[in-house]
């Protein structure tokens, strides 16, 4: 079986919901049934036959190719299964999604990986504001899995985070990791200002220099067992985190958000 | 044009037809009497109704679908709008939301249950303009509000003064017609403004600390100036000590101390809880249902709470603080309303698992089933503050059904079972006192004086429904709505979006009362006394909506 491929034929002037497209509600279908699902465009509903060339007949493996940024919604609540994405794509990359690995391969808009509950988001180009955040109005973020970004990422990235890692490879916007709870982001650019503004608990671990806010209280230079058994975790993914040559343990350690309970932390490498 | 519903079991109790086959004539948006035989008159549409059941259309007496709570309540629940999308179909508009929905899913929701008329029981006085603009955005529905009073400093500044009862009914009558009301609510008399100076509960007889004021004389005084205004509508109370264990007492106290004067207790449900058993926490539905069946002045609707998630919208700020501990999901708004009164928004959800809720549950169906008067018992959850008012088909059916309704016991949490009498209650409501609670009483109790019945002269006002064992199935989904002799609803489902009317009455006052509030206005408040009053324009001027005054007690006005 070869990997289903939808090849977008021409772009729209509206955004598209492509939330239907994930891989277990495509299980079991015919090209010719998945040709006639509509999505919502707009105010109108189109069908994917009219939108998308066909091919292949593997639902599990599922490539959207030629995409463009304004497809929402691409694997929202994903349960297993993989899709790949060949070209920019629009908000909620991988929303609330629960297992199963999506790979975008070009940049992707704003609240990916929103709320996500498990599995792998990868994003190789830039992402956008609220990356891994939760929906406006909600209280909690991304509650497991991962996220990896080889570009850069907007701001607020994290918000409201309850649980997982979100790894950046490129520099991140201001506010990084706003009001999170727990869980990993990790930084090897630059961070623009206000990281952790009213973060509870969690790890925010940066590899260049960061300015830390007033809020936040240094607590000195520490040599941590627990960061190359973090590392090691990442070694499966395709990524400069995977590195040994990356592998450090002696950090500068700031304690906050103080403005909030403070038990959270900003890891800095030391030289 | 002139229309026939022919052959329908009829349900009138305003006109004491009980289930009569009989027909009904509609001209020009009233009901008519049949015209005669040979007068030769041409039938322009025929409904057959055949074994189909025919009611009024029903009349939910307190439901909060207008004021800023509401909005305040939509802001704190995103998750609820983004679960619950209304789609835009060929006539109706698109909208969200399940525990407090859009204005206009709101109105095409209550239609689609039979429901023609709704009444928001907490406008204050200063934001009146906004919750008569959230209302008139309602579709279908007849509306109007009551207006609340009882912490605004003005009135307790005048109690504290010893102002004679005479000043007190101007002020009331001058601020019913400026804020547009229908009746007057009165909501933890004097303790939302007892908050303010840091008191954190306010029983019967505890005097604010500042104006020295207790809620029993803030009870008498407007009790006093609505039944000497002539207002139809009784006070609406939202008592003291709302939730707290052991208020029964309160209550009961409340009853008494009211020495006579038309009362209306709302959400009586939550303020009649004792504070027996290992948890502190009991059942007082016997004592106030038999309290109820003894004075006759007394009037009551349950705020049934049923399961599931909700949101509590209160101006008692007082009580609202106190739950905020049990926000779910934890997120809460209590503020100050200018000088009037509060607000309060927690969101609730109430589990059958949870001691409390379950015994809160059986306690309101114990009420409902315990009071012997249908004409004085209203069928409300407090929409949304019980449950959100699209679940009365399934309160309807715990009413009718006991078999169901021990069903739905046994499942809750067993001390609760213990605690309650529920299971050896046997009374299940008929049809026709389901037609009191939610027509002809409701119609009564509000004051419209040609709404609520299918004699000839009422607005037709008509929803008729297909005869089921499963009375929630039955109530869901009527067949047919009329609404001003409009088919509005075919099948459950909105066919004619129309736009109902604002009901208020217009009690009378001596305008140099006008002097003293225009200086108090100046001096304390945000809003310019002439711009506080509403103007009928308001209402009007947007080409659909319009005010309908109903005559006072007495033949006054």
């Amino acid at each position: 079986m070869s990997a289903l491929t939808l090849t977008m034929k021409h772009r729209l002037d509206q955004r598209v919901d492509m939330s239907p497209l994930v891989c277990h509600k495509l299980a079991g279908l015919t090209p010719e049934q998945i040709g006639a699902i509509e999505l919502q465009c707009g105010k109108q509903k189109i069908r994917v036959d009219s939108l998308f060339k066909i091919q292949g007949d593997d639902t599990q493996n599922l490539i959207i190719a030629n995409s463009f940024a304004k497809l929402d919604y691409i694997g929202k609540e994903l349960q297993g299964g993989q899709i790949t994405i060949e070209g920019d794509v629009g908000a909620y990359l991988g929303m609330q999604m629960q297992s199963g690995v999506i790979h975008a391969k070009d940049d992707a808009g704003l609240y990916a990986g929103c709320e996500m509950k498990e599995g792998l988001l990868q994003i190789d180009g830039n992402a956008g504001d609220f990356l891994g955040a939760a929906l406006p109005g909600n209280k909690q973020g991304m509650k497991g899995g991962r996220i990896l970004v080889k570009g850069n990422v907007g701001e607020r990235a994290g918000d409201h985070m309850r649980r997982g890692a979100i790894l950046i490879e490129g520099d991140v916007g201001a506010y990084c990791g706003s009001r999170m709870v727990a869980g990993t982001i990790a930084v090897m650019g630059q961070c623009g200002r206000y990281p952790g503004y009213a973060m509870r608990r969690g790890t925010l671990l940066f590899w260049q220099a960061v300015q830390a806010p007033a809020t936040f209280n240094d607590c000195g230079s520490h040599t941590l067992a627990f960061l190359p058994i973090l590392f090691s975790s990442f070694g499966d993914l395709n990524s400069h985190f995977a590195e040994p040559s990356e592998v450090f343990n002696r950090v500068q350690r700031y304690g906050g958000d103080l403005a909030e309970t403070g038990r959270g932390e900003i890891l800095v490498k030391l030289a | 044009m002139l229309i026939k519903l022919k052959g329908g079991k009829v349900f009138d109790p305003a006109a004491g037809v009980d289930g009569k086959t009989q027909d009904i004539y509609i001209q020009d948006g009233k009901i008519v009497k049949a015209p005669k035989q040979d007068a030769g008159v041409k039938i322009d549409k025929e409904y057959d109704l055949q074994g189909k059941v025919v009611m009024a259309g029903a009349i939910d007496m307190h439901t909060h679908i207008g004021g800023g709570k509401g909005n305040i309540a939509r802001i704190l629940l995103p998750e609820d709008h983004r679960a619950d999308p209304v789609v835009r179909g060929q006539i109706t508009r698109s909208g969200c939301g399940h525990v407090m929905p859009s204005t206009y899913v709101t109105g095409y929701r209550y239609a689609e249950m039979g429901y023609t008329a709704a009444f928001e029981p907490a406008v204050l006085p200063v934001n009146a303009r906004q919750a008569h603009m959230e209302m008139g955005d309602t579709p279908i529905l007849d509306k109007g509000g009551y207006v609340m009073l009882g912490s605004d400093d003005y009135l307790l500044r005048m109690m504290t003064a010893n102002k004679d009862q005479q000043a007190i009914n101007d002020y009331v009558a001058w601020t019913l017609q400026a804020a547009k009301g229908i009746g007057i609510k009165v909501v933890n008399a004097g303790g939302i403004n007892a908050f303010k100076f840091n008191q954190r509960q306010l029983d019967l007889d505890e005097k604010n600390v500042y104006y020295d004021v207790s809620p029993r004389q803030v009870l008498q005084s407007l009790a006093t100036a609505v039944n000497q205004l002539g207002i139809p509508h009784p006070l609406h109370v939202h008592g003291c000590n709302l939730g707290v264990p052991g208020n029964v007492e309160t209550t009961l106290d409340t009853i008494q101390g009211i020495g006579g004067l038309p009362m209306h207790l709302t959400h009586i449900q939550f303020h009649s809880y004792g504070a027996e058993g290992d948890f502190k926490f009991s059942s007082g539905a016997a004592q106030i249902a038999e309290a109820i069946n003894k004075n006759k002045n007394i009037t009551a609707d349950v705020g049934q709470i049923l399961f599931g998630q909700t949101v509590t919208a209160s101006g008692d700020s007082m009580h609202q603080h106190a739950n905020h501990q049990f926000a779910n999901p934890s997120k809460w708004v209590c503020m100050d309303i200018e000088c009037d009164a509060g607000c309060g928004v927690v969101p609730f959800k109430y589990r059958d698992q949870n001691f409390v809720n379950a015994l809160q549950w059986a306690i309101g169906l114990e009420i409902f089933l315990l009071v012997d008067d249908p004409w004085r018992v209203f069928l409300t959850t407090d929409h949304p503050n019980g449950a959100p008012f699209t679940s009365y088909p399934h309160l309807i059916r715990l009413l009718m059904d006991k078999s169901f309704r021990n069903d739905m016991l046994a499942t809750i949490h067993p001390e609760a079972q213990k605690m309650t009498t529920l299971a050896s209650i046997d009374r299940e409501y008929s049809l026709q006192e389901i037609a009191i609670m939610t027509r002809a009483g409701a119609a009564k109790l509000v004051g419209l004086h040609d709404r609520g019945g299918l004699s000839s002269g009422n607005w037709a006002d008509i929803t008729v429904y297909t005869e089921h064992e499963d009375r929630q199935r039955m109530f869901e989904k009527p067949d047919y709505v009329f609404k001003d002799g409009q088919l509005v609803v075919k099948d459950g489902e909105v066919v004619k979006v129309t736009w109902g009317t604002t009901h208020i009455v217009k009690p009378d006052y001596d305008a140099s009362v006008e002097k003293d509030l225009k200086k108090y206005f100046d001096r304390y408040l945000t809003m310019k006394l002439g711009n506080f009053k509403i103007s009928d324009d308001e209402f009007t001027e947007d080409g659909r909506g319009s005010l309908t005054e109903h005559p006072l007690k007495g033949g006054a006005a």
